[in-house]
């Protein structure tokens, strides 16, 4: 699927720099000031390379679909910069803007919301086509467009409700492809549908990529569909990159704790008695995150290095570290990388509940 | 060992519409034992919590057409009348929903909520259902739980509040825990220490769990006994260990390859094709006929009965044993790693 821009030899089809978005909280109606503000990504950089597939996996509020919302710039950031295509498209507004938005389209994870529901599919996927004056014959392309994405072209005058959940995701991602993107956005594409429809659009999206040569950035909860789709995957966490890998190497090595243990906990049905690293505490808020590592306070491999549950090294706790290279291709943002060897299982199981909430409040204090 | 706890035959439940009848529940039998977990599997609209709202008497009998028998403890729960529903609810039978932000008041310190099901069904103080209360906190793992009985949900995060519902569900010690999608709206490094705390519970208090999730892996990693429901009908019942590595039925073969996974990277998915049927238009015969990959002959006219296929492994579908065997080698050898 990715063509060999991995060296950096070609230009990524997308490369964010030290990318930030603060959504400031505010207090008061008329005289509004700021009391605080959601981290929600914080210095991201990375690259997508022209016909990859970037997954993009979190916990909520780990900052992953404000990343997509500023890739497509729906959201301003508020430093940083976005390079689209060796365009740098951070600060473009009006006809610019429009022309990079031909190029990147988005689908969006609830297909209830997402389309209108008082417009029929005919004018939903013509849409896009209708405000970029696209030239032709409409109802053909329309029709042609929903061959393509397996929906009956016979049912262009029907409304929303009388598709099902999966057939409404079809129409999104129609709708996504009609002006012929070079990126599209997949927030959750799949995580609102069944589970038997899931593997349908899975599917068909891997189709499509293949047929159009498309870039994905493909964003989810789900770390099975996730290593199923993607060629590298990017791993974040409350706003910041931890770790970013080729798919294999992160799910089968991966260096960074948080990493290793998101893994550990998705249920497998390999059996009842697997040993997981369940992690203590649940995730910070994004508006108080911890000081230094914003894992350090449920991090196991810290208790390793300190060797006392209720002790995290100093650096952990005061700097964050940056993102480096472990491995060629492979990089995490932890001052002390996994090694063969750490029993994160015992490490986190010696993790009494209450040492990580103490540990969360004298962080975030 | 073996002591059954709850005991449903032929639970039928119909709620007639002016467009047709809806077969949410269309005949479903299990028992459940104490010290086991039953995990039930199922898309939405396969009746997995329509059969545990109507074995708990929460549905609306004016609404709906019921027959069947919920056997607990001996007794017919369909026959029972509200004051006696009421008994058993809370305190013999747990329950706990999948959003654990609507499930609670938000107006209300959760300690006193916990408190308000201990005075309901005990004759105990305020003091003493407070105490009892704190405990409870204390035995699902939440930190500093006398503080946080004082305190009111939102200052709760997800997983927290889902685990203060597991608190209010037994701090009755109730004999049958009824758990619906527990860990749906969970973040997954918050769902595997729900899974734990529900699974560690059910050892030290010796009760009995049911575990109703759309997710397969989910219900695999925690249960011992596994049903997979399909439009209101269980298509099959076995041991975890049965269902999960001898799958005979072609949706269950169907959920088991088309799920990716984190463990291997599989080179293809196969999915079911099609979506799941109306309740009120269910196709004739077996309801899967028209997704099933394997259909012949019998399949749209006959519906297949739930029979033991040897020590306990039951499935409705036509195939031959040895028809069910070669389609498990086909479609589970594409489960493969690629190399």
């Amino acid at each position: 699927m990715s063509t060999d821009t991995r060296g950096g030899a070609a230009e990524p089809l997308v490369a964010v720099q030290d990318l930030v978005k603060r959504f400031p909280i505010t207090r008061g109606i008329i005289l509004q000031r700021q009391i605080g503000a959601v981290h929600a990504v914080e210095d991201l950089t990375l690259h997508i390379a022209r016909g990859e597939t970037l997954g993009l996996v979190g916990e909520s509020g780990c900052g992953k679909s404000t990343t997509a919302r500023l890739m497509a710039r729906l959201v301003e950031p508020t430093a940083g910069s976005i390079r689209f295509d060796g365009e740098d498209i951070t600060h473009l507004s009006g006809r610019a803007m429009q022309h990079v938005r031909r190029k990147v389209q988005i689908v969006f994870q609830d297909p209830y919301a997402s389309l209108n529901p008082r417009q029929s599919v005919g004018q939903i996927i013509g849409a896009p086509l209708r405000i970029h004056g696209i030239e032709g014959d409409r109802r053909r392309q329309v029709q042609d467009l929903m061959e393509q994405t397996g929906l009956n072209p016979e049912h262009y005058n029907r409304y929303p409700h009388e598709f099902s959940g999966g057939q409404r995701q079809r129409i999104g991602i129609a709708r996504a492809l009609a002006l012929r993107p070079s990126l599209i956005v997949c927030d959750e594409p799949v995580s609102a549908l069944d589970v038997s429809i899931q593997a349908q659009i899975v599917s068909l999206l891997t189709d499509l990529q293949k047929e159009h040569d498309l870039t994905y950035l493909f964003i989810s909860h789900d770390l099975g569909v996730v290593r199923h789709v993607s060629d590298r995957v990017a791993v974040m966490y409350l706003g910041r990159l931890v770790e970013l890998a080729d798919r294999d190497a992160l799910y089968e090595r991966p260096r960074h704790p948080y990493t290793a243990a998101l893994i550990s906990a998705v249920p497998q049905g390999t059996g009842a008695n697997r040993r997981r690293i369940v992690l203590q505490g649940d995730v910070p808020s994004p508006a108080n995150p911890p000081s230094g590592c914003p894992f350090h306070p449920r991090c196991p491999k810290a208790r390793i290095i300190s060797g006392d549950p209720a002790v995290v090294p100093e650096n952990c706790a005061t700097e964050m570290p940056s993102l480096t290279a472990v491995a060629p291709g492979h990089t995490a943002a932890c001052w002390y990388p996994l090694v063969p060897g750490d029993d994160l299982i015992a490490a986190a199981e010696g993790m009494a509940p209450e040492v990580v909430e103490q540990a969360e409040e004298a962080a975030t204090a | 060992m073996s002591e059954v706890l709850l005991e449903v035959r032929d639970l039928v439940v119909h709620f007639p519409t002016p467009d047709g009848v809806v077969k949410a529940v269309d005949g479903v039998s299990f028992t459940i034992e104490r010290g086991r977990t039953l995990g039930v599997v199922g898309e939405s609209g396969s009746g997995k919590s329509i059969t545990f709202l109507t074995v708990m008497g929460l549905i609306n009998r004016k609404s709906a057409r019921v027959s069947g028998e919920v056997l607990f403890e001996g007794r017919n729960l369909l026959e029972a009348t509200t004051e006696e529903l009421r008994h058993i609810r809370g305190d013999r039978i747990g329950m706990i929903f999948q959003d654990p932000m609507t499930s609670m008041h938000p107006m209300y310190r959760v300690g006193d909520q916990i408190s308000e099901a201990i005075l309901a069904h005990r004759n105990v103080g305020k003091r003493e259902a407070g105490a009892r209360a704190v405990e409870a906190l204390r035995q699902v793992g939440i930190p500093a739980p006398e503080q946080r009985a004082r305190q009111y949900p939102h200052e709760y995060s997800g997983g927290m509040r889902q685990r203060a519902m597991i608190a209010m569900a037994l701090v009755l010690d109730p004999d049958l825990l009824i758990a619906d999608e527990p860990t749906t709206a969970l973040d997954v490094t918050v769902q595997a220490q729900i899974l734990e705390v529900i699974d560690e519970l059910k050892q030290r208090l010796n009760i009995g769990v049911a575990l109703i999730s759309h997710s397969l892996a989910t219900v695999a990693d925690v249960s011992q006994d596994v049903m997979v429901m399909y439009a209101g009908r269980p298509v099959e019942r076995g041991t975890r260990g049965e269902v999960f590595d001898a799958p005979l039925h072609p949706y269950t073969l169907g959920l088991l390859s088309s799920v990716p996974r984190v463990d291997v990277r599989v080179e293809r998915l196969v999915p079911i094709e099609g979506s799941p049927p109306s309740l009120i238009n269910v196709p004739p015969g077996c309801a899967f006929h028209p997704r099933c990959p394997y259909r012949f002959d019998p399949c749209d006219r006959d519906v297949p009965d739930l029979r033991d296929r040897g020590g306990g492994h039951d499935d409705a579908c036509h195939l031959s044993a040895e028809a069910k065997a070669a389609n498990r080698r086909e479609r589970l050898d594409m489960q493969e790693p690629v190399t």
